[in-house]
């Protein structure tokens, strides 16, 4: 398995002098194609800091983080935000879709965000992510008149829409309920499974780990553990 | 375009507020299309009542000298000059008893001082002829003095002698002082009456089509020998009362754009923020902070050209409104005006999202992905 996302010594400090906070300190993993790997830990572990570097959303006071061979130290915002819409997909605690808009046009608000029209292949590709996430015949509804476990569905069809080799996911089951977070994490599993989709989901909930096939496990700004769960 | 796509929807979706604002816009440009109309057919009015039948220049001799017909032809040389004709003026005393009045009197022929003072169209009583030995006198002279249509008066000629006219019509030029003082000669009774030959003349007035051109004209056709009059330079006092009406015309409609500037940055401002979140999460999907930023610049000029729209037809309608006022000249919408107004709203629109654009074009998406 190749290397598809590299993260070398990152360390995070939020504020100066006195009051400055190590939030994450020389963090370093590699992630190859096709894992579906979990990052645990209390909060305040710097679970979320070192997902958003990860995901391009911030930028680390040092180390660098290297997506597909691309070191992204010294790229601009512009080429930071050109990758994050061609090799990643995220997934939020909260589902963060666009109220203004339907099911079917966030879903594709990736495509159209890099520029492209939405083509028929790709309107095929939302008719079977609506029928694996279970949304069939939801396309035309505005996103505000779903359920919340649907909307996180739709939020996790955004992401993958685009086929990114990545998934970044923070707590996405966060504010479901206990049927409805395990109905995603076997949705993120089928993913991966037949789409080859490498997932990272962060998570406080050591049992939700389990489920996956590595375990990254964060404590007071650290890497402290780094396993391969078998019995997932 | 995505972000024109975007920028519609967020309108779309607080509709109030588009509508609020819109309505704004709408009102400020109907203002500045209205005062604007209003102010430039009212000066216009002015200037076609004080200058419109009269002329713009006039060349008049130096000392007791004469001007030749040519002068007329040669002015009519320049591009500007639509009128030019050679006219002869003498004074002339009417006397009733003790009381005398004295009359300007301006000699030419019919068709010349026509193309000038529109004398056709000013008759009020008889009719526009000026054959030998018949004189057009003003409506105020004529009511003054008692003098009617038809009758013969003696008047006291510049020699010393006595010249009686036949009354042909009374005349009203839109102004008292021009009705009272003014009158009108055949211009071969005119040269009798001054003792002038056939190619001799005392002035040549001149109009001009655009009659603010006058001092640059009146500058050309100066010549050695003869005293240019300029219409500005008699109407200091008009002029500047136009120009300080035009400025505070002008200071109304600066102020009016001012308030609908704030108004769309205030609006824009607010929706920056409600669609913080949206901004963020378009940002984490990869758009750029460029496309970001042009969401407001879109909303704004969407606004704008909504707004500009509306303002032109309530604009419209509150110049036909002021149709039914009772005044004495109509107010007359210009194109270049509104074009003017049309372009200047839009502009102001768009300065008016440059804050919010910018603002939005520096969100950090983790700004909202960490606020949830």
């Amino acid at each position: 398995m190749g290397d598809l996302m590299v993260a070398d010594r990152l360390e995070k400090i939020y504020g100066e002098g006195t009051a400055a906070t190590l939030a994450l300190s020389s963090v370093s993993f590699t992630f190859g194609q096709g894992e579906f790997a979990s990052l645990i830990g209390q909060s305040g572990s710097g679970k979320s800091t070192l997902l958003n570097l990860l995901g391009l959303l911030d930028t680390p006071t040092s180390g660098t983080v290297s997506i597909d061979g691309t070191d992204t130290s010294n790229l601009s915002r512009k080429e930071l935000a050109h990758l994050r819409g061609e090799s990643l997909g995220f997934v939020f605690q909260f589902h963060h879709l666009l109220p203004e808009f339907s099911v079917f046009e966030n879903m594709t608000m990736p495509i159209r965000i890099n520029g492209g029209t939405v083509r028929e292949e790709q309107r095929e590709r939302v008719n079977e992510l609506l029928e694996l996430l279970g949304l069939t015949g939801l396309a035309d509804k505005n996103a505000n008149q779903l359920s919340g476990g649907q909307k996180q569905r739709v939020a996790i069809g955004r992401a993958l829409i685009k086929r990114p080799p990545i998934i970044l996911a923070d707590e996405p089951t966060g504010n479901l309920d206990t049927a409805n977070a395990s109905a995603v994490y076997e949705l993120f599993r089928e993913i991966n499974r037949e789409q080859g989709t490498g997932l990272l989901i962060v998570t406080h909930d050591r049992s939700v780990a389990e489920m996956t096939d590595r375990i990254l496990e964060m404590r007071d700004g650290e890497l402290i553990q780094d396993v391969r769960n078998d019995y997932a | 375009m995505l972000s024109l796509s975007i920028a519609t929807r967020f309108l779309r979706s607080s509709l109030g507020q588009t509508a609020l604002i819109t309505a704004g816009i709408g009102v400020g440009i109907a203002v500045v299309v209205f005062v604007g109309s209003l102010i430039t057919s009212l000066q216009a009015d002015l200037i076609d009542t004080t200058v419109g039948s009269r002329p713009h220049i006039t060349l008049l001799p130096e000392g007791d000298g004469t001007l030749s017909a040519d002068l007329a032809e040669a002015a009519l040389d320049e591009p500007e000059v639509t009128t030019a004709i050679p006219v002869r003026k003498l004074s002339v005393i009417f006397a009733e008893g003790d009381a005398s009045s004295a009359l300007s009197v301006t000699g030419g022929t019919q068709s010349d001082l026509n193309s000038v003072y529109d004398l056709d169209e000013a008759i009020v009583e008889g009719v526009y002829s000026l054959d030998d030995g018949e004189i057009l006198v003003g409506t105020v002279f004529a009511d003054r003095t008692g003098i009617a249509v038809g009758q013969t008066v003696p008047f006291l000629l510049p020699g010393g002698s006595t010249g009686e006219y036949t009354v042909a019509g009374t005349f009203d030029l839109g102004s008292a002082a021009a009705n009272d003082r003014l009158a009108f000669l055949n211009a071969d009774s005119a040269r009798t009456a001054l003792g002038l030959s056939q190619d001799e003349y005392s002035a040549i007035e001149i109009q001009v089509d655009d009659v603010f051109a006058s001092s640059e004209v009146a500058d050309r056709v100066e010549t050695d020998g003869v005293t240019v009059v300029d219409w500005q330079d008699e109407n200091e006092d008009l002029l500047s009362g136009l120009t300080a009406q035009s400025g505070s015309s002008l200071l109304i409609q600066a102020f009016v754009l001012v308030a609908v500037a704030l108004g769309i940055a205030s609006t824009l401002a607010i929706s920056a923020v409600q669609k913080t979140r949206q901004i963020g999460i378009l940002k984490a999907m990869g758009m750029t902070d460029r496309a970001a930023g042009r969401i407001f610049l879109f909303q704004a000029a969407i606004l704008g050209v909504a707004g500009v729209i509306v303002g032109i037809a309530l604009g419209y309608f509150l110049i036909w409104g002021f149709s039914f006022a009772p005044v004495e000249f109509s107010v007359a919408p210009s194109p270049t005006l509104i074009a003017a107004s049309a372009a200047i709203g839009i502009i102001v629109a768009l300065l008016s999202a440059i804050i919010p654009s910018r603002s939005t074009s520096r969100l950090d998406p983790i700004e909202v992905i960490q606020n949830g």
